[in-house]
């Protein structure tokens, strides 16, 4: 059905129909939530210009990964951009979206530049924009010159998928947009921009030196503990998911790191392998976290709040949501058998090997940024116990909590839709994972017929590992079998008397929802555990009546975002400072302006002879 | 089959290797104390105790004994304790392990703030935390022991024989971890039901009767599990040969050296105060670089 | 004969310069006009080409008669005061006038047209008004001098053009004709609303509109 388009501007290998499906995983199941999410809240012209931003959106992104032109890649890549923003800024009466808005678009447009400065350099070597004559025109490029584009595509597509520190901008843009929206952007637009890594230096670049991939585990490693520390700091539960996929981007980079790093070492089964488990978190990722978001619109929109200190209870009025939101934190804590857990073991695995097929140094330092995936993976396991239990746990702790009701139907299919596909995703791990393995080698140009990842259908079995073997479908059957053998034990004396009766409360009577553990108390030994990163500080404050009798007290802790405050801030700083200084060329006056064409003009007549 | 064979041993001795460590830490302490059936008597007595939900909780804390009870026996299944190869062996490898780990300790901790009591989400909060520090060492130990045979397949770890420098160095950061995720002193005391020095407990206070019976056992037979771990890392043993004779002393030999370690922990328990939560995280930074050193003296074929 | 309508173009030009008034300065955009009409009358007889009579028609009929009237209209329209504000004084204006038309003699013999041949002279000319018109929108203050300015500027343009190369491509004069006479109602509608919003048309008071 693809045919028909022109040969000579698309593409349609395996690495751009996998990403074509990525896209529409997530895309689907938004467009059915948000039908039921736009209504009541905005006009029905808005309404429509919603979807047809959202249609335009999917449609840009779907372009994108399957042009095979530099120029044309360019324009998509500035039109699902420019989409996206109007689309983040889309509830104007806040004037944070305006604001997240002006940070997204001109953190994007950062990264475009060095994209652009990198497709000029790739142009200039070989003349043309086509992948193809590019890719050859690369075996012979310097190797001076492929570092230089390395490292411009990396900063310029890093800047869109959320490297640290280049991720500012999507704690400001994904909360900000609407929910469905946020489901799409987190769980596909930023993994377009892992598609222009894998596709541009992996494919097109070609990659040689070793350094370039321990730069990217480096890099990869410092943005997973980042993303999730943020995030167990957070009480805005869509920023809270927004830092958890700064988090999860370090995972999928840690594959790509690591298949790098194996090409360079001439190990083309264990690239193939890292790079299966690199793209088996971005479609796990695009799953889960798109399911996340939807979750938490569908709060937003019950309850008219996202801080997750005023919400509680939740998971007796809104049921089915709490459901969807606890199998979508289950599989991003990696818990088995879901797909989460899949592709963390993937990833772990991959490591693992590795360290088996290299010497000395290398395997300590694959040991420790295994370590540090573990960690994070304990960290996103303690994030979430913290937004899912805050939020749909225990007692409501505001009005906003108590007055929320399930909401609508399409809403619910939306969710429900993802809700299934991890499940399949966890359960059918060895089948993806063979497709996966067409994917990966045709993206690193290497022969996978004589690699063999499986043993069959339900089992994986990597063929380098001695012995290894995981199979979800076998461990689901095993959890479930023994989770009814308790049940038996349970119930082999009878039934056993029920009684239902208030929450222990030391004999205090009167206990409420203000005795409850809150988000800020649940986070506070991460924060103190990772204050040197932090930097937290606070400020108590206590009105006596006398000496002995303290009438109130007020407690505020912060953290500091040292990105913000270190990098970013001074850096504004400095563009403004010039600004205002080069300002003073434009005093308003039109025969200034003026004065200035006519002296250009002057010029240039008499010195036209130089030209 | 084998594998309700195991099962059902490791039902049925992992509280005798609780009461054994209470009866040392008892002797120790200059007390007759309890009999080391006690674990028993305990959870008979608790499965006969009517059972106080919380009106609070939802289906989650119903469902959470079940949850733990299940991944900690597929845990069991999984890693040889009594046999030699894993009855499962296709179901999965000792990175797995970790991961089922988690799923247990997450619902655990789901169903203590469930309840809307102070304490559960105090429990959860400082769980939550010591497992995500606990993470790392435990991954640079399967690192380092892994490092040795070339894979991580739980049936090459099980019939090692060697002992090494690593597998020894490794074996002390699992203890440490063990220390940790068995919720005893130092990181957590399991004889209190004081805010301030409880973890574990504080998680399960408002479960009783059969639920809490059943989270007891899951706790039990991690436990038994994680000290299985330590002493074939510490002692390891091969799979034994000859004839009967020779069997029953190896049985023997396979039974000591889990008391050993047993006594091991009761030492440290009775010898050492709890620390303040804050330097826990010290405590397993320290488990952390025990594994790191681990790790090079495998590197280095030590 | 073209040498003597040239220099008369370039008096015509220096009139400007010194006007110091409205009525003034655009009845000396109309012998500009008028004279650049003759110029290209008598290029049409020479080459004998239809085009150019054509273009001279619509350079009489354009320039010299409908945007002088609309100008006036609009001048008498907003009632204003008829001192063309002049931020260099007539004699210091005319004195620079002077030193364009020199440098654009110069450059005229530097690109090559020879000495003291018809086309250098032509080109010359042509590039001095160019300067002068330009000079005209820096150095008066109201906005209508502004729109003089173009007009001059579009009328050395064409000079130049015709010269160097016997006139643009028709259909090229045609749209730049076209282009010009909308610029200038537009412009004229602008000025009257200039007027109207802050009551008066001197640009320089304007300096506060700035970004």
């Amino acid at each position: 059905m693809l045919y028909f388009l022109p040969q000579k501007l698309f593409l349609f290998d395996s690495l751009s129909l996998f990403f074509l499906v990525v896209i529409l995983i997530v895309s689907l199941p938004s467009l059915v939530y948000s039908f039921g999410y736009l209504k009541g809240d905005y006009s029905a012209a808005k309404i429509f210009l919603a979807q047809v931003l959202l249609l335009a959106f999917v449609l840009f992104m779907a372009l994108i990964v399957s042009v095979r032109n530099c120029l044309i890649f360019l324009v998509f890549w500035e039109i699902m951009s420019l989409v996206s923003y109007f689309l983040v800024i889309f509830d104007t009466k806040h004037a944070r979206s305006i604001q997240a808005g002006l940070i997204y678009i001109v953190m994007t447009h950062i990264g475009t530049a060095f994209i652009i400065a990198a497709f000029m350099i790739l142009h200039n070597h070989a003349h043309s924009f086509d992948f193809f004559a590019i890719k050859n025109a690369c075996l012979a490029m310097p190797s001076q010159t492929k570092n230089i584009v390395f490292l411009l595509f990396l900063i310029g597509f890093g800047t869109k998928a959320g490297i640290v520190p280049l991720h500012i901008w999507l704690p400001y843009a994904h909360p900000q947009a609407p929910s469905h929206i946020s489901s799409i952007m987190s769980g596909v637009m930023i993994k377009t921009a892992i598609y222009g890594i894998i596709r541009f230096v992996m494919f097109i670049l070609g990659v040689n030196s070793s350094w370039w991939g321990v730069l990217i585990l480096i890099l990869a490693v410092i943005t997973c503990l980042v993303g999730i520390i943020y995030a167990l700091m957070e009480r805005d539960i869509k920023r809270l998911l927004a830092y958890s996929s700064v988090e999860n981007i370090g995972i999928i980079l840690l594959g790509v790191g690591l298949s790098m790093f194996f090409i360079s070492l001439n190990l083309p089964y264990l690239a193939v392998f890292s790079l299966i488990a690199g793209l088996y978190h971005l479609v796990n990722h695009a799953i889960f976290k798109g399911l996340l978001f939807l979750c938490a619109g569908s709060v937003y929109k019950a309850t008219g709040t996202r801080d997750i200190e005023k919400l509680g209870g939740l998971i007796k009025k809104m049921p089915q949501t709490s459901a969807y939101f606890l199998l979508g934190a289950m599989a991003i804590s990696a818990l088995p058998p879901l797909n989460g857990f899949v592709s963390e073991w993937l990833t772990l695995q991959a490591f693992f090997l590795g360290a088996f097929n290299v010497i000395g140094g290398s395997k300590l330092f694959l040991g420790i940024c295994a370590a540090m995936l573990a960690l994070t993976s304990g960290l996103a396991a303690a994030c979430f116990v913290k937004a899912f239990g805050v939020t749909f746990l225990a007692k409501p702790k505001s009005h906003y909590a108590e007055s929320a009701k399930e909401v609508a139907l399409s809403m619910r299919i939306g969710m429900l839709i993802l809700a299934v596909l991890i499940v399949i995703f966890g359960l059918a791990a060895a089948l993806i994972i063979k497709l996966l393995a067409k994917v990966s080698g045709s993206a690193l140009s290497i022969d996978i017929s004589n690699m063999s990842f499986c043993l069959n259908n339900f089992t994986l079995f990597p063929q380098m590992a001695k012995n290894v073997y995981l199979s979800t479908p076998l461990l689901a059957l095993w959890l479930i079998i023994l989770g009814i053998t308790g049940f038996a034990i349970y119930r082999i004396f009878g039934r056993g008397k029920l009684t239902i009766y208030k929450t222990w409360d030391c004999g205090y009577y009167k206990l409420d929802s203000r005795n409850e553990y809150t988000a800020t108390a649940f986070s506070k030994p991460f924060r103190i555990a990772f204050s040197f990163f932090l930097l937290p500080y606070r400020k108590t404050q206590k009105i006596r009546e006398s000496f002995y009798h303290i009438k109130s007290f007020t407690y505020e802790t912060r953290t500091t975002k040292i990105f913000k405050k270190y990098i970013y801030d001074p850096v504004l700083a400095m563009v403004l400072k010039a600004a205002m200084f080069m300002r003073r060329i434009q005093p308003g006056s039109i025969h200034l302006y003026l004065g200035y064409i006519f002296i250009t003009l002057l010029l240039l007549l008499i010195f036209m002879r130089q030209f | 089959m084998m594998i309700i064979l195991q099962i059902i041993l490791l039902i049925i001795t992992a509280p005798l290797l609780s009461g054994l460590i209470t009866k040392i830490k008892n002797n120790l302490r200059m007390r007759k104390g309890q009999s080391v059936l006690q674990p028993y008597y305990n959870l008979a007595k608790l499965f006969f105790k009517d059972e106080v939900i919380s009106e609070t909780a939802s289906w989650i804390f119903r469902v959470t004994p079940f949850v733990v009870l299940s991944s900690t026996l597929v845990v069991g299944i999984l890693i040889p304790v009594f046999i030699f190869t894993s009855p499962v062996h296709q179901m999965g490898d000792f990175l797995v392990i970790v991961f089922i780990f988690a799923l247990g300790r997450f619902f655990l901790a789901l169903s203590a703030l469930d309840t809307g009591s102070s304490f559960g989400g105090m429990g959860a909060s400082r769980e939550m935390f010591i497992s995500s520090l606990v993470e790392p060492a435990l991954c640079m130990v399967i690192f380092a022991v892994s490092l040795q045979f070339g894979s991580t397949d739980i049936s090459a770890f099980s019939s090692m024989h060697v002992i090494s420098v690593s597998s020894v160095v490794a074996a002390l950061a699992l203890f440490l971890i063990t220390i940790a995720e068995t919720s005893r002193i130092p990181v957590d005391n399991q004889e209190t039901h004081l805010e301030l020095t409880m973890v574990h407990e504080a998680m399960v206070l408002e479960y009783s009767g059969r639920s809490l019976a059943l989270i007891e056992m899951a706790s039990y037979i991690k436990q038994m599990i994680l000290f299985f771990l330590i002493a074939q890392l510490i002692f390891p043993i091969g799979l034994p040969v000859g004839n009967f004779a020779q069997i029953l002393p190896w049985v023997l030999w396979y039974l000591i050296r889990i008391g050993i370690i047993a006594v091991l922990v009761a030492l440290v328990e009775v010898s050492v105060a709890k620390m303040r939560l804050f330097r826990v995280a010290d405590f397993l930074g320290f488990a952390f670089v025990l594994g790191v050193v681990a790790t090079v003296c495998a590197i280095l074929g030590v | 004969m073209q040498g003597i309508i040239l220099f008369a173009l370039l008096v015509s030009t220096y009139l400007m310069v010194i006007a110091k008034r409205m009525p003034a300065l655009i009845r000396s955009f109309r012998y500009q006009s008028l004279l650049l009409f003759l110029v290209t009358l008598l290029a049409a007889f020479n080459e004998k080409q239809v085009e150019l009579y054509l273009i001279s028609g619509m350079i009489i009929l354009v320039k010299v008669f409908l945007i002088p009237y609309f100008l006036n209209f609009t001048a008498k329209k907003i009632k204003l005061d008829e001192n063309l504000g002049l931020f260099v004084n007539s004699q210091l204006s005319l004195l620079l006038a002077l030193i364009f038309t020199y440098c654009s003699w110069v450059l005229s013999v530097n690109l090559g047209f020879g000495q003291l041949s018809l086309l250098s002279v032509a080109v010359s000319v042509a590039f001095s008004v160019i300067l002068i018109g330009a000079f005209l929108m820096i150095s008066r203050m109201k906005a209508f001098t502004q729109v003089v300015g173009i007009l001059v500027m579009e009328n050395g343009i064409f000079l130049l053009a015709s010269s160097i190369s016997g006139g643009m491509p028709f259909f090229a004069e045609i749209a730049i004709f076209f282009d010009v006479f909308i610029s200038v109602v537009i412009m004229g509608i602008f000025v009257f609303r200039i007027n109207k919003l802050f009551t008066h048309i001197d640009v320089n008071k304007l300096s506060r509109l700035k970004g």
